[in-house]
């Protein structure tokens, strides 16, 4: 069975892809930082901070339709919290874009906010994902100091969850070729629960086989790997371009349009 | 010369206490090219488990000369390579690369030994292209040729695979079957498909409930109409 893996355009070659996975992650991690550092009233310089992961995505050739399904699978949870903003705080403020200027309450521009914030994270955060390969990025955390018992979970991570997913396809499959009629809550609860266990118990198996695997061919609890990271002159510069582009829009765009 | 495997009088339960193998006793020459048949629950997986060193019963189990306990199971996993039977479960690295790598750098090799390993292992299976793939993004013929490339790089003299034609469509098994055909190692092959047997093995052990109720030449008892039917097999068609 084949899923839409999240990873699926880091397979590509452009000059973003080829950057240092450490210097990209470093950069996603500031640029994050510095978006949710904004304030909480600004949407404008927001809409100027989108254009850096926007560029980045399009030298990078990601489809921007892939990006916008990617932001929309996981904004559930936030379009949740930020529809709450308005209900409790309704002070009256006087809103403008341009040339544009209405009535408005406190909590929607929070509301807007709060969706704006999102947006441009997840499109640095895709950008990365898209753009570096897991196992690369994986290395470059190792290089940074992640411990390495997070590096493994992480690996094992990215490799099972499609396994699992697909076995969870398998049993719902099996389920629904058998469901002949509406079994009634109290029996479709006891059957989701049968189904979960059967899921956990599959993962127990394919834990140990694993680590029979692992053992087989040498594994003794110390995590060796080949570096392939090299810092180059092009990382640097692109360090550099992205730290020019985030503190010249904080320090002399953002007052400005304060 | 010491042999490839020697198993003595070897006997294993399950944790519940339900015997899985007893008193096994069977010697396996370099070279040799052996399948091990027998139905579902005849103890083929766990029999190829022990010479690994993942079941441990009573009894004594060589390989290569070296007994199978703790203290030589270093020596004994850098002798055989054990390819599972799910290569989901064998294949767990983010990249194929990564993953052939894998067995060679835990040996201690330098990298760029490494790197000769793996790429040789890769080319033998025909899948240099696929080295910075993701496991999950290839085939199921892809797959098991992966998981044998794991075991290739570490140069085992003995190879033992539990099901390799397992949900393989006939131009992957017969892929399958050419590659196996040329590896030069000493080859144990657990399967119930008689076919896949007759065509690789020049010798065959079948076992049923745990015990071994013939050995000898492939062709011999896999053509044996009455024991096949008994112990609930089908007869090789051809010799492929």
């Amino acid at each position: 069975m084949h899923h839409a893996h999240i990873d699926k355009f880091a397979y590509q070659d452009s000059a973003i892809h080829r950057l240092d996975s450490r210097v990209k992650f470093l950069v996603v991690l500031f640029f994050t930082a510095v978006v949710i550092s904004l304030p909480r009233s600004s949407l404008s310089i927001l809409a100027c901070y989108a254009i850096g992961p926007f560029a980045v995505l399009v030298w990078a050739k990601i489809p921007l339709k892939f990006v916008f399904k990617q932001i929309l699978l996981v904004s559930p949870f936030v379009i949740v919290l930020a529809l709450s903003c308005p209900l409790y705080d309704r002070t009256p403020v006087a809103v403008s874009f341009g040339p544009f200027s209405w009535q408005s309450s406190l909590g929607w521009l929070r509301c807007f906010v709060i969706l704006g914030k999102f947006i441009v994270t997840m499109l640095a955060l895709i950008g990365l994902v898209s753009t570096t390969r897991f196992s690369d990025l994986l290395a470059g955390l190792q290089k940074l100091g992640m411990p390495r018992l997070l590096i493994i979970q992480l690996g094992f991570l990215h490799r099972y969850i499609f396994v699992l997913i697909d076995r969870a396809h398998h049993i719902l499959q099996a389920r629904a070729g058998r469901k002949l009629r509406n079994l009634g809550f109290r029996t479709e609860l006891r059957t989701a629960a049968s189904m979960l266990g059967s899921l956990f118990i599959r993962s127990i198996d394919t834990a140990e086989h694993i680590s029979i695997a692992m053992q087989a061919r040498g594994f003794d609890g110390n995590w060796r790997t080949l570096s392939k990271l090299k810092v180059r002159r092009c990382d640097v510069f692109f360090a550099l371009t992205a730290a020019v582009f985030m503190s010249g829009l904080y320090f002399f765009v953002k007052p400005i349009l304060q | 010369m010491s042999k490839a495997i020697e198993i003595e009088n070897f006997t294993y339960r399950y944790p519940d206490g339900t015997p899985a193998l007893s008193d096994i006793s069977l010697s396996v020459e370099h070279g040799q090219k052996l399948a091990l048949i027998g139905p579902n629950g005849a103890g083929k997986s766990t029999l190829l488990l022990a010479m690994a060193g993942f079941a441990k019963g009573t009894g004594k189990v060589l390989v290569d000369g070296f007994e199978v306990n703790s203290k030589n199971l270093k020596k004994i996993r850098t002798r055989l390579g054990c390819c599972l039977e799910n290569p989901d479960d064998q294949l767990f690295m983010p990249t194929l690369f990564d993953d052939v790598a894998f067995g060679p750098l835990n040996m201690g090799l330098e990298p760029e030994q490494v790197k000769s390993r793996v790429a040789e292992a890769l080319a033998t299976v025909g899948l240099t292209k696929m080295a910075d793939k993701a496991p999950h993004h290839l085939s199921a013929g892809q797959k098991r040729a992966a998981a044998i490339a794991t075991i290739l790089a570490m140069s085992p003299k003995i190879i033992t695979l539990d099901e390799p034609d397992g949900s393989l469509d006939p131009r992957n098994r017969n892929n399958l079957m050419t590659l196996l055909r040329s590896l030069p190692q000493t080859l144990i092959i657990a399967t119930c498909n008689m076919n896949f047997a007759a065509a690789l093995a020049d010798r065959a052990v079948l076992l049923d409930k745990g015990r071994i109720i013939a050995d000898g030449e492939a062709q011999i008892i896999m053509s044996d109409a009455d024991l096949m039917t008994e112990h609930g097999l089908e007869l090789a068609q051809r010799k492929l």
